[in-house]
């Protein structure tokens, strides 16, 4: 095929566009400047409390951020295929209860966690489930099943503590090699196995392209539906998981266990840098996302911040976050040759 | 200087998109109490024209008159304080409000208090411009709850209340049933004699012969002329409205058919398409032409398993293809090229290996993305179509928009079907890529594939297909050699003008 003098010119203004690119990929790209805010908090805090870097500290951090790593690596799924789910701080509650009560019955640690997990993943299929029955966005439905999950939770306690101590540690409190804790271990299996399915499967091709562009992704012959099915499933899987390994740290449940951590789930997701419209996004960002919540977190509890105040400094951040992606955006659109002045009106 | 009975003046008026001049110094007016016909093809550049004048876009150059008075820079509201309103299509209206409350919309009257609406003196105005008008429309029902040409005379009615002089419509008749016709055509006749212009759009030359004074041809961004209605016949418009330079035209390789290898028979759906019969061979383009609205892009719908036909069968090389969905179709061997590629093709943000190998992948291979092989695919597709771009990484929202289209049509290459569809292969696409194209559509039509092509382009119709289906109204009207086929004819055709003294096929059931 012969090349035409028409295509030229475009493929010079590419070439330009790519030199910016590399630099503009590194800058723009959340999560280098996601490092580079957690470097400079973690000096800081460290010059202001020196008692910030020792080992204790740093694996305390590493068991904190845990549970809520495994969480968004699930909500990373979900927010990447176009959904959400506000209910999984709602769904630890209920299935980390259910686990305590089995094992207290007796059940035997392993099944309990086995028919909890289980929950767990169906609780999590019905909010997608119901959003797409009722044609209803899964932020309304998860909204609802808040409510519904909590208030079974209340039933089945009574509303009282579910004790289980010195009965399912192993996972919540085992430190291999003495040092690192299983349960940050399980946190970065999950990463792994999500960053595995976006990267490298079919069936992360088919989230990106359901978020991305659900006609086109429809007319390509995938089933947007039983894509964002199988999104809510893994979702719930993990927030399971997550479940199990709260549990087993804490040693108790109760109908309000996880809550706001919803909050911090999707938050660390769009740090991240994965817009809530969905078709983009790494799990690294998460990653980094988790990391600068729990640095945070330590920093503030490290300068004696009113445990208040830190709820506050959260709110905050995922607004900052989100003005972050809507400036990117923005970019984006000018780059792409459609004036920003257009694309807000 | 300017003439003040002239309610709008356009001077020399040059839009352009990218490389594209869409329109190329038109100049058009518009006098008091006048009913001026646009005419032109699918994309000869009314829509444009109309646009400028409603201030939805701007112009390049060109200068525009409002009842004698320069306008610098035109917004929608300013064009709505000059007194220009716009009928469209597909009415802009507020579905959950009533016809009174989408009258008064953000002009509310107060009663004595502030604040409130008063519903009374509301419905006593609207109920005034409705009965001057001899309209049969409630005043108190939902808008959801109106015909389609209800609708369409609830916005004539808007006009009226912001006390337009000035009314476009655009295609107001393609929905309507013929007494609902009618009854428009009276409507319209009224704004006339109170004085008021209108520019009237139409794909139904009847109509200008029936309602319209003067009569402006659009072809290809370019003034053909203004005539008036009395002193000129049907033949002449159509004339104006076709015929180009050969240039326009390309020209393709002729390639040898080979046996039948798809079979669509009595594919139908109620209200959608009437049965449709053809067939087409190997190497076989078939090019599928009509107005917009005329039931193309029903009939790839049905083809590629979007909409379920109630009746009918496709047959793929003898084998009849069970289609309930996209994927159905896919497996079959059927790939769809589809016409807005930003809303139906892309996927943003993503990379072009994702965007080109992604059916492929889904459709035809295991669990685990190969990606070694898709990279290898995805660089032989970036060679072969020749897509100007750096690298196979790159953002497929980074490209221009030939080069977008080819990354479609990779998609598509990859899954190698034996039925390719293209809907408006070149719609916002350069002369230079658009020659690619057709090359690229030639070349899977010697490879053995067999390709529907619809089009909205005449020079492209005729320069690539083998035969033409004629839609219209829903159904396939005629499907012509394509042996010496004359612009003007194939748009009479389409329009179903009928000859002089023969009738042609529009009228069979």
């Amino acid at each position: 095929m012969q090349t035409n003098p028409n295509v030229k010119s475009p493929g010079v203004g590419s070439r330009t566009l790519v030199k910016n690119n590399k630099y503009q990929l590194i800058f723009r790209s959340q999560w280098f400047l996601l490092l580079l805010a957690e470097f400079l908090i973690a000096i800081i805090t460290g010059i202001v409390n020196p008692r910030f870097f020792t080992v204790s500290n740093i694996i305390n951090v590493l068991e904190q951020i845990a549970v809520l790593g495994i969480v968004s690596s699930g909500m990373t799924l979900l927010i990447i295929s176009g959904e959400i789910d506000i209910s999984v701080g709602a769904n630890i509650g209920l299935s980390s209860c259910v686990m305590a009560i089995m094992i207290k019955s007796g059940l035997g640690v392993f099944p309990s966690f086995v028919i909890g997990i289980a929950l767990a993943i169906f609780s999590s299929f019905l909010v997608g489930l119901t959003a797409h029955t009722f044609k209803a966005p899964s932020f309304i439905t998860s909204l609802a099943f808040i409510s519904v999950f909590q208030g079974i939770a209340l039933a089945i306690t009574k509303g009282s503590f579910q004790t289980i101590y010195g009965q399912a540690e192993t996972i919540g409190m085992t430190r291999l090699g003495n040092v690192l804790p299983l349960s940050f271990v399980i946190s970065l299996g999950a990463y792994l196995v999500v960053h595995f399915i976006l990267a490298y499967t079919k069936f992360g091709r088919r989230i990106y392209s359901v978020g991305s562009n659900p006609a086109a992704a429809y007319l390509s012959g995938i089933s947007v539906i039983k894509t964002k099915y199988y999104a809510f499933l893994f979702s719930g899987f993990f927030v399971g998981i997550g479940s199990m390994v709260l549990l087993s740290r804490i040693g108790a449940a109760q109908p309000s266990t996880g809550s706001g951590i919803e909050l911090k789930a999707i938050g660390a997701v769009v740090i991240g840098g994965t817009p809530l419209s969905g078709g983009k996004g790494r799990i690294i960002g998460t990653l980094l996302g988790v990391l600068l919540m729990g640095i945070i977190s330590n920093a503030l509890n490290m300068m004696r911040v009113n445990p208040y105040y830190q709820q506050v400094t959260f709110g905050l951040l995922i607004i900052a976050s989100l003005a972050m992606s809507i400036f990117s955006s923005y970019k984006g659109h000018a780059r792409s040759g459609k004036s920003t002045k257009k694309a807000i009106e | 200087m300017e003439n003040n009975h002239l309610l709008v003046s356009l001077q020399n008026i040059t839009k352009i998109y990218g490389i594209h001049k869409v329109l190329d110094n038109v100049s058009f007016d518009l006098r008091k109490g006048e009913i001026h016909c646009l005419v032109g093809e699918n994309g000869a550049g009314k829509s444009t024209l109309i646009k400028i004048l409603s201030g939805a876009i701007s112009t390049e150059s060109g200068e525009l008159y409002i009842t004698g008075k320069k306008i610098t820079s035109m917004t929608p509201r300013k064009a709505i304080e000059l007194g220009i309103s716009t009928v469209y299509q597909d009415a802009e209206l507020v579905e959950s409000l009533t016809v009174t409350d989408n009258i008064f919309l953000g002009d509310e009257k107060s009663a004595s208090l502030p604040f409130i609406v008063d519903k009374k003196i509301q419905f006593q105005k609207a109920q005034e411009i409705i009965n001057t008008l001899h309209m049969n429309l409630p005043v108190d029902s939902l808008v959801e709850e109106l015909s389609v040409s209800q609708k369409q005379m609830l916005e004539i009615v808007k006009a009226l209340y912001r006390d337009s002089k000035i009314i476009i419509m655009d295609e107001p008749t393609s929905s309507l049933g013929l007494e609902e016709k009618k009854a428009l055509m009276k409507i319209i006749q009224n704004l006339k004699q109170r004085g008021i212009g209108i520019i009237y759009i139409s794909h139904y030359l009847e109509e200008i012969f029936m309602i319209g004074d003067r009569v402006t041809i659009l072809k290809d961004g370019k003034l053909v002329n203004t005539y008036d209605v009395a002193s000129v016949d049907i033949e002449t418009v159509i004339q104006g409205m076709v015929g180009r330079e050969a240039s326009a035209f390309y020209h393709r390789k002729k390639i040898p058919l080979g046996p039948v290898q798809v079979q669509v028979q009595n594919l139908s759906k109620k209200g959608v398409l009437h049965p449709v019969n053809f067939e087409i061979k190997k190497g076989e383009i078939l090019g599928i032409g009509g107005l917009v609205g005329a039931g193309r892009s029903e009939l790839v719908g049905l083809i590629f398993g979007i909409q379920q036909p109630d009746s009918g069968k496709i047959i793929i090389n003898g084998k009849e293809a069970v289609i309930h969905n996209p994927r159905d179709a896919i497996r079959a061997g059927i790939g769809l090229i589809t016409e807005d590629r930003r809303k139906l093709g892309l996927f943003i943000g993503r990379n072009l290996i994702e965007n080109m190998a992604l059916v492929h992948n889904d459709v035809f291979k295991g669990f685990i993305v190969d990606r070694d092989e898709e990279k290898e695919l995805s660089n032989l597709m970036v060679e072969e179509l020749s897509i100007a771009t750096s690298d196979i990484n790159q953002l497929v929202e980074e490209l221009s928009g030939g080069n977008q289209q080819k990354v479609v049509i990779a998609r598509w290459l990859l899954d190698d079907a034996t039925l390719c569809i293209f809907d408006e292969p070149t719609k916002g696409v350069d002369i230079g890529a658009k020659q690619q194209i057709y090359e690229l559509i030639v070349k899977l039509a010697e490879k053995g594939k067999s390709i529907i092509m619809v089009s909205s382009d005449m020079p492209e119709l005729l320069s690539l297909s083998d035969r033409i289906v004629v839609m219209r109204d829903n159904r396939v009207v005629e499907i012509l050699d394509n042996h010496q086929i004359k612009e003007e004819d194939l748009i009479k055709k389409f329009m179903g003008v009928e000859e002089k003294g023969e009738k042609t096929n529009a009228d069979k059931p």
